[in-house]
């Protein structure tokens, strides 16, 4: 782009209209590594304590899930680091203030849970992360994220109160695919 | 009779660059030459140009060891752009 001091009041507005949009799609399309990052943990992690409390019978296992936030943390700094000339916008910042409120949330009672006041974490959890990825499909103005957000917090709240011990995980398996296609469709829509 | 466009704002390479900052909290140096796909030399000057306007302001440091520039819109900039865009869009609804 140079410069061009003779433009139509059309060329000009296509230029606001084409520069917005570039940069607002690049700005979407880095955020989606981050959903894809904590989608893959996720899946993996309830996969991993899944298949060692079902082989071992210890409910123990369960407390690698503060490995999550232990991996994830840095590993989303570590990619931040090279992501030093892409901005935030404010879709982007209000995402990613949803999914820190969720992950406070969800370490905060996890916690308690263990120390403090016994509870069916698994209800809780489901329930704020669908609440999470309805928020975020609402940001993203995307209906295939509200909808998946809004089943997986009404079905997972469901199946969390009906499934009893290790078989629970998997709706947290299914919560880290949800992740991983939300990032996908990120991508896919900001090409 | 037609508000006169800010002569600042009309040119090209100045009006991309207030588009992506009027989006974004700031944006770096090497991303404004990404988006707007100018020349370093050429986009310093029109930086520079805004800057001296008071419709962005421009600020030098480092990020780690990294030397950074990073681009910010001014309250007085973002008025400026929303001033253009309607009188862009008084021209567009003349002309239709």
């Amino acid at each position: 782009m140079e410069q061009n001091n003779e433009m139509t009041a059309q060329q000009s507005l296509q230029v606001i209209t084409e520069t917005f949009n570039k940069s607002r799609k690049g700005i979407l399309r880095n955020s989606a590594k981050y959903f894809m990052l904590w989608g893959a943990l996720l899946t993996v992690t309830s996969l991993v304590i899944y298949l060692l409390w079902h082989f071992t019978g210890m409910p123990q296992w369960n407390f690698l899930w503060f490995a999550m936030p232990v991996i994830g943390y840095p590993a989303a700094a570590l990619m931040g680091k090279y992501d030093v000339d892409v901005p935030q916008n404010e879709v982007s910042k209000m995402l990613s203030g949803v999914w820190r409120v969720f992950g406070t949330f969800a370490i905060t009672l996890s916690a308690i849970a263990i120390c403090l006041v016994p509870m069916n974490v698994s209800l809780i959890i489901v329930i704020i992360m669908g609440l999470a990825e309805c928020m975020s499909g609402v940001l993203l103005k995307n209906w295939p994220i509200i909808i998946c957000g809004f089943l997986l917090g009404v079905c997972g709240a469901i199946v969390a109160m009906l499934v009893k011990s290790e078989a629970q995980l998997l709706i947290f398996t299914l919560g880290g695919v949800l992740l991983l296609v939300t990032g996908c469709i990120m991508k896919l829509q900001n090409k | 009779m037609f508000p006169k466009l800010d002569p600042l704002l009309h040119s090209e390479l100045r009006l991309a660059v207030m588009s992506i900052l009027a989006g974004v909290d700031e944006a770096d140096f090497t991303y404004l030459k990404k988006q707007t796909g100018a020349t370093s030399g050429n986009l310093s000057v029109q930086i520079d140009k805004l800057a001296a306007a008071g419709y962005i302001t421009v600020e030098k440091g480092f990020k780690g060891k990294m030397p950074r520039t990073a681009c910010k819109i001014t309250p007085a900039g973002l008025e400026a752009f929303r001033g253009y865009v309607e009188a862009l869009k008084e021209y567009l609804s003349a002309s239709n």
